[in-house]
């Protein structure tokens, strides 16, 4: 049995999920977490249930790419049961979705999410008569707690084995025999599996989809104006705000006959909420907030670095005494070692600090209201606020943040937050600026590079625009309540993003020491070096030797400065570069090519030209800056 | 007529109008935003920054270009 869980957008649906199928996909409290679905199987007895978690969507008619491909996978037949899973403390708007989800006519199961937070509004619900009206299960959970999610699969079966088909609700007569009238003149061909009424509908809101794919019957399709002019006309205004405020109307009488609406508890977190956005706390606590967290990743990090390189240095220094040196298996011995310590000693230390700060940021609702108060801000550079949310997911890894582009409206949007976002240093990019200049420079010297990297990124935003102006209308976005994050969810939310470092990057690294190890066996490290030399050394007055690690750190950002201490023999830079030496390194690899990963992504959501356009961007930017602060560091230091 | 970028802070709003193109009309409407609706201000625009409003039990930001194509007026 396949079952797809289809709700507004921060409803909870990945949290129900997570809670089925084992901790598989990231949630966070903001609108538009999830861009793309997750598939699971869960096995309950005998029974396989297939479930599928769609992206948030507001309505069926989709306002961005994440909203379409939930309505493309709800609209291919593919579910046989929907659970509609809504936010209960913003019942009456989300009983709007629900309306329309009823329409397509699929066995459906309502399940009213956030119990907790609908009391704390002071709204009761009476299920039963919900129930009723819908002639479907309802069902009460509190996902986050685990609350209520056993009941989801025997109310699933339930609405599957009994055919519980929810009922349409009915609008105003006239609106009734507009949509009749069309039904009975569509095209057969244009009905497949989707219902009629469904189909009319969307013509009479003007869905530009469906509008496409009946240009082909012109007879209809002229039909279909002229009815909407009628209703234009009696209603004195546009057809969709007609069915739009009949599904208003609509919800607003089964809201008043299935809740009740007492007093809100006032709580702290209003208060709390009240300060993070006021005009003028929400500034500096957006800066102490953000520098905060850079911070304690920093000392974690540093605290925890030195002892774990340590102690595999101790152990490299070691193998001359087991393993004759120089011989092929003693380079392989180094470089397995080194390539270990490297993600073990350098790496973890400040992905795990920094994975945690993300989560809790995310979990507890901040995002979006850095993206209120970052709003005036994105406008200087042709954007606006919802965009922030892409750039600080990329602080983490840059592959979820250009995937997280799909939550903007405009194609134009997309693509230059996507194109910035490639810019924004990654965790793996972070454990170089902070392994680096960090460690043998300072602390003010990193942070310094981040705010660098900030006002580039801005200027870039700028010149863009200049080149797409600014169309959209600008930010329209749900803001969602605070919300206290468990402590389970920050440590399997960590973990999952853990894993991927652990699973994917750090055998990567372990295997490009290798590979440079024998490289260097075999003298080749050499022949790519003198390759590149031009760049490296000329250029960028680099030692030669590093020619070779920027070469590998296009598949992993990290591999740069991991190889970087094999190429130059020493976990002690500072005696072998000089400091000027070590900004422009870590410049240079803060912005030139997104790594593989990135560049596969930027491919799929943009396709060849404008990643290839990107790509071609991050190098030239990459080879100005650090020309340019080679000679302006050498003039000052 | 006022728009939204004329309210004060903590004021009790009724939506008059979507001027604008119809896709700020669609997007409203998918979040449920309607004419007629009843709305709180919640904070008002400040250097030329998005408002925030209270609308039909959740917390909404609008950026200063959309909030300008909302015509309401304030109600008590």
């Amino acid at each position: 049995m396949k079952i797809a869980f289809i709700g507004q957008p921060n409803a909870g649906k990945s949290t129900i999920f997570n809670g089925l199928a084992g901790y598989k996909t990231v949630t966070a409290n903001f609108p538009g977490q999830t861009v793309n679905y997750t598939v699971s199987t869960v096995k309950l007895g005998d029974e396989v249930f297939e479930i599928v978690d769609l992206p948030g969507i507001y309505s069926l008619t989709a306002i961005d790419m994440a909203e379409l491909e939930s309505r493309k996978y709800i609209l291919s037949g593919q579910a046989d049961v929907v659970i509609n899973v809504i936010d209960a403390s913003t019942l009456s708007r989300s009983l709007e979705l629900t309306l329309q989800l009823a329409e397509l006519q699929v066995p459906m199961v309502i399940c009213l999410n956030m119990m907790d937070e609908a009391r704390r509004k002071g709204i009761e619900i009476n299920k039963e008569k919900l129930s009723q009206i819908f002639g479907v299960p309802v069902i009460e959970t509190v996902a986050n707690k685990g609350i209520g999610l056993d009941k989801i699969f025997s109310s699933a079966k339930e609405a599957y084995y009994k055919k519980l088909i929810p009922k349409i609700q009915l609008f105003h007569k006239d609106i009734e025999e507009k949509i009749e009238e069309i039904e009975k003149m569509m095209p057969t061909e244009l009905v497949k599996n989707i219902p009629g009424r469904y189909i009319s509908l969307k013509l009479l809101e003007g869905d530009q989809e469906i509008f496409k794919e009946i240009r082909n019957y012109p007879e209809f399709f002229n039909k279909i104006k002229q009815i909407r002019e009628e209703i234009k006309k009696t209603h004195g205004r546009h057809t969709d705000s007609v069915i739009s405020s009949e599904r208003h109307a609509l919800t607003m009488n089964i809201f008043e006959e299935v809740a009740k609406v007492g007093e809100p508890s006032k709580s702290l977190r209003e208060k709390v909420d009240d300060i993070l956005t006021n005009k003028y706390f929400g500034y500096p606590l957006l800066l102490i907030i953000v520098f905060g967290i850079f911070f304690i990743v920093f000392e974690i990090g540093r605290i925890v670095e030195d002892p774990l390189v340590g102690i595999f240095d101790s152990m490299i220094e070691k193998l001359p005494g087991f393993l004759e040196n120089d011989s092929l298996i003693f380079f392989i011995f180094k470089g397995l070692l080194e390539g270990f310590s490297g993600g073990l000693g350098v790496a973890i230390p400040y992905l795990i600090p920094f994975f945690i700060g993300l989560t809790i940021l995310e979990d507890i609702g901040y995002l979006p209201r850095m993206a209120f108060l970052m709003d005036t801000i994105m406008h200087r550079i042709g954007l606006h606020g919802k965009s922030i949310l892409p750039f600080v997911i990329s602080y983490g890894c840059n592959v979820p943040g250009v995937m997280g582009t799909r939550i903007l409206e405009s194609p134009r949007d997309r693509f230059i937050t996507a194109a910035l976002s490639v810019f924004i240093p990654c965790a793996a990019r972070s454990t170089i600026i902070f392994g680096l200049v960090g460690a043998y420079i300072g602390g003010l010297a990193a942070a310094g590079l981040y705010i660098f990297n900030i006002c580039i990124v801005m200027i870039l935003g700028g010149i863009l625009t200049k080149f797409i102006p600014e169309i959209t209308p600008g930010l329209i976005m749900e803001i969602p309540p605070l919300r206290i994050p468990t402590l389970k969810n920050i440590f399997l939310k960590t973990w999952l993003r853990l894993k991927d470092f652990m699973l994917v990057a750090w055998p990567l690294l372990v295997i490009s020491s290798i590979i440079l190890s024998l490289l260097e066996y075999f003298k080749m490290d050499t022949i790519l070096n003198k390759i590149v030399s031009p760049i490296v050394s000329w250029m960028l007055g680099l030692p030669e030797e590093t020619g070779i690690t920027l070469v590998f750190g296009i598949l992993r950002k990290e591999l740069s400065m991991i190889m970087l201490f094999q190429a130059m023999h020493t976990t002690q830079l500072n005696t072998v570069m000089t400091n000027v030496q070590l900004i422009v390194f870590t410049i240079f690899t803060l912005f030139y090519i997104p790594c593989v990963g990135t560049m596969g992504v930027l491919l799929r959501e943009l396709g060849a030209r404008k990643m290839i356009l990107i790509t071609v961007l991050t190098i030239t930017v990459a080879l100005i800056l650090s020309v340019l602060s080679r000679i302006i560091l050498s003039l000052i230091i | 007529m006022k728009t939204l970028l004329d309210i004060e802070n903590g004021k009790k709003i009724k939506i008059l109008k979507i001027s604008g193109g119809k896709g700020i009309r669609h997007h409203l409407q998918c979040l449920g935003i309607h004419i007629g609706d009843i709305a709180v201000l919640k904070k008002s625009s400040f250097l030329g920054g998005p408002v925030l409003l209270d609308v039909n039990g959740y917390d909404l930001a609008l950026g200063k270009g959309v909030a300008s194509k909302i015509e309401v007026e304030e109600i008590e």
